[in-house]
């Protein structure tokens, strides 16, 4: 178990003349500046130290330093520390992919493709990401002399190439509309008869821009309105992670009281997301009791919200600073009636359903991938813990006042869609002892706002990550002029676990796709309709719902 | 173990029966609390523009038609209900009403404009005093504001002195469009 010293340590015994600076703004947070020759050997050493790969993040320094800079970010888990390695490229110089090693970065780079116009070598994958197949190819929509509402004519026929069929198998495409699916994406589904032998993904379809449109428009306290946007169900995660980012980049302590009401509203919004999940988890593979009787349970939780923050979702509770509304003893009752409801009538759902064989025949074994491939992959939240991998951000980067709660993580080794279940059933009631112990817990003074007094300071770094209901939320934030960042990334769970989604279809059965797709925690939309095309004619048929009853009815005799 | 399951799952439907709501057959009531409608009280307010500089979906715009006369203008059709501008506001003259019942076929059922009477000291938008505490909360566009109020788009220029010039250039501003 290194502690940060040692890993500055052996980080500068062997690269000695590729690290330029190593930059400890906090206790748990490194920040190092390193050649940008030596990207992959260095981030496979921080891989080797036990690292877990987060996100990448690019700006635009152009104007000001004729560079794009590249930071990759990773966390250290078990020695609670997160970490940056900062470089930078002229525009027109390739820089060195660390996909190969670290196929989680694949998205990320090829984003910076996409969005700033830089070049990696060797990357596995170079194709188009973020922007849309028909925009303009030379117009890089991250960079600083592009306007924030640029909009470029849209071009007639052209497609984003989806990867090759393999041989013997045929496409389903699942998508851009699809039941299972809780935004527009499509998935090209390769089915050899039943089995699915492979899929690609094109997605980002709703790609708004909000980091741009943040970056060049918003001042910093708007942002947390907008960032709880960013996700309808775990919009606190977002709010709260970035205004640690700007706290941590401009050395602002909040207070305790402050810390522990976001620590209830997050625990708040974790057992109303699981609820949900489960729900729609219950729906996926047809057993709409479950989906009825979680929502029920769930809804008095909606209320709660609606009477803590005025408003049943997307509660703008949380600002740089603090909380915007204090809780009073008459609402600390009233939450405290509420979670106990909660978890009794959780307690009779649990019950009823854990023993039903139609659950366990439709989830376990299901979207079942080792635990290697896991930390192989960086997936994140239920879907890692689901598969042996004991991560947690609440405990390993504790934030808030996690640092004072006593909690477990549940950890399974079922490496299936069925360990997800148990394991979001085990972590609401767990938020529920959270809410209870800060309750508790919580100092009955003090200042819900520290204000900041001071201007901020431009070129400041910070880089947080919060504890999501689906995973965790990573947020890096570079400070700028004019009282709004130069820089903010967002890394919503789904970002990590959605590459994984590929490797947990392969040789599951098509009827599986939901539910294995649904694990990672999708809403859902409607559509009637699939494609089947035939791959020697090429030839593409229609079919609604109606000729598709008739089909599967024929088949069936 | 399948029959005690269904067994349960019979009873856990059974007792808490049928829980739906007769809204909107009843009317449904809110906390105390709650975040609906904004209300604009043109008695108490000062013209700072502390809301407009603080609204996240920049639903709040402001024009300064001339020295003495400025026009305030909410637009609730992309209005988040996210209560910043009640909060922000020194003299107390927003509300958040518990209103929610708020679709509609026109979107200036949801407008409110006010024009307000100016004396020139209070032009200069520092009368907004949250702005010397917290830096992080600072206001970017201070002084005279131009946004566009048949647009409906927040124009991000300023300046110290009424200029008749960006006056006039804002008068026909149009948003992007797609060629």
């Amino acid at each position: 178990m290194p502690n940060i010293d040692e890993v500055k340590k052996r980080l500068t015994d062997k690269f000695k003349g590729d690290i330029t600076n190593i930059d400890q703004p906090v206790n748990n947070r490194l920040f190092v500046d390193i050649k940008k020759d030596k990207v992959k050997e260095i981030s496979n050493e921080v891989i080797a130290m036990g690292g877990r790969y987060l996100v990448s993040v690019g700006y635009d320094r152009l104007a000001e330093e004729g560079v794009l800079g590249l930071i990759h970010t990773f966390s250290l888990d078990k020695d609670s520390i997160m970490m940056a390695l900062r470089t930078s490229t002229p525009e027109n110089e390739p820089i060195e992919s660390i996909t190969p090693d670290i196929p989680n970065a694949g998205w990320s780079e090829r984003e910076y493709m996409d969005l700033l116009g830089m070049k990696f070598k060797n990357h596995p994958k170079p194709k188009r990401l973020i922007v849309a197949d028909d925009w303009p190819a030379d117009v890089y929509p991250l960079r600083k002399d592009v306007p924030w509402n640029l909009m470029p004519p849209p071009a007639e026929n052209v497609a984003y190439e989806l990867d090759k069929c393999p041989e013997g198998c045929t496409v389903v495409p699942v998508g851009p509309y699809h039941p299972t699916l809780h935004e527009p994406a499509h998935f090209s589904v390769f089915v050899d008869g039943e089995t699915i032998k492979g899929a690609d993904y094109r997605g980002f379809m709703t790609h708004r821009g909000i980091e741009k449109l943040c970056q060049t428009q918003l001042t910093y306290n708007e942002i947390p309105f907008v960032a709880e946007r960013i996700c309808g169900i775990c919009g606190s995660v977002h709010a709260t992670s970035y205004s640690q980012a700007v706290e941590q980049a401009a050395g602002l302590k909040i207070s305790r009281r402050a810390e522990y009401i976001r620590t209830i509203m997050l625990e708040i919004e974790r057992v109303h997301s699981h609820l949900l999940w489960l729900g729609i988890a219950g729906h996926l593979i047809g057993f709409d009791t479950v989906f009825m009787q979680s929502w029920r349970v769930r809804e008095p939780i909606m209320w709660l919200g609606e009477r803590l923050t005025g408003n049943r979702k997307t509660y703008g509770m949380i600002v740089v600073g603090g909380v915007r509304r204090d809780i009073t003893p008459e609402l600390k009752e009233d939450i405290l009636n509420v979670i106990n409801k909660i978890e009794e009538e959780l307690l009779v759902v649990k019950n009823a359903v854990i023993g039903d064989t139609a659950i366990h025949k439709r989830t376990k074994g299901v979207g079942r991938i080792t635990k290697e491939e896991t930390i192989k992959w960086s997936l994140v939240g239920p879907v890692a813990r689901a598969r042996g991998v004991d991560i947690d951000a609440r405990r390993d980067n504790p934030y808030a006042a996690y640092d004072e709660m006593k909690f477990d993580v549940p950890v399974f080794d079922d490496c299936d869609v069925w360990a997800t279940v148990l394991v979001r059933i085990i972590e609401t009631f767990e938020a529920i002892k959270i809410i209870r112990q800060c309750l508790d817990k919580m100092p009955n003074d003090g200042p819900v706002l520290t204000e900041y007094l001071d201007p901020l300071a431009p070129g400041k770094h910070g880089l947080t990550c919060v504890e999501a209901p689906r995973g965790e939320v990573v947020h890096y934030l570079i400070t700028g002029k004019e009282n709004s960042p130069e820089r903010w990334r967002v890394r919503a769970p789904t970002y990590p676990n959605l590459q994984g989604v590929p490797l947990m279809l392969l040789n599951d059965q098509f009827a599986d796709l939901p539910i294995i797709i649904g694990s990672i925690d999708p809403c859902f939309s409607c559509t009637d309709r699939v494609d089947v095309i035939n791959i020697k004619s090429g030839e593409v048929q229609k079919m609604n719902r109606h000729e598709l009853e008739e089909m599967s009815r024929k088949y069936k005799k | 173990m399948w029959l005690i399951s269904k067994i349960k799952q019979v009873l856990l439907v059974a007792k808490p029966g049928v829980v739906t709501l007769s809204y909107p057959f009843a009317p449904h009531p809110v906390p105390k609390d709650y975040r609906g409608q904004p209300y604009w009280d043109h008695h108490k307010c000062i013209g700072c523009g502390g809301c407009a500089a603080h609204c996240p979906a920049r639903t709040i715009m402001i024009r300064d038609v001339c020295q003495e006369l400025r026009v305030m203008m909410y637009d609730g059709s992309r209005c988040t209900y996210c209560g910043r501008c009640a909060d922000v506001c020194p003299e107390d003259a927003i509300t958040m009403t518990p209103l929610y019942e708020m679709a509609t076929g026109d979107k200036n059922d949801l407008s409110e404009t006010m024009e307000l009477f100016m004396a020139t000291c209070h032009r200069c938008g520092r009368c907004y005093d949250h702005e010397t505490g917290n830096s992080i909360d600072k206001m970017r566009n201070i002084g005279y504001r131009y946004d566009s109020i048949e647009m409906r788009a927040v124009i991000p220029k300023t300046t110290e002195q009424l200029d008749l010039n960006v006056l006039k250039e804002t008068e026909n501003f149009k948003r992007p469009e797609k060629k």
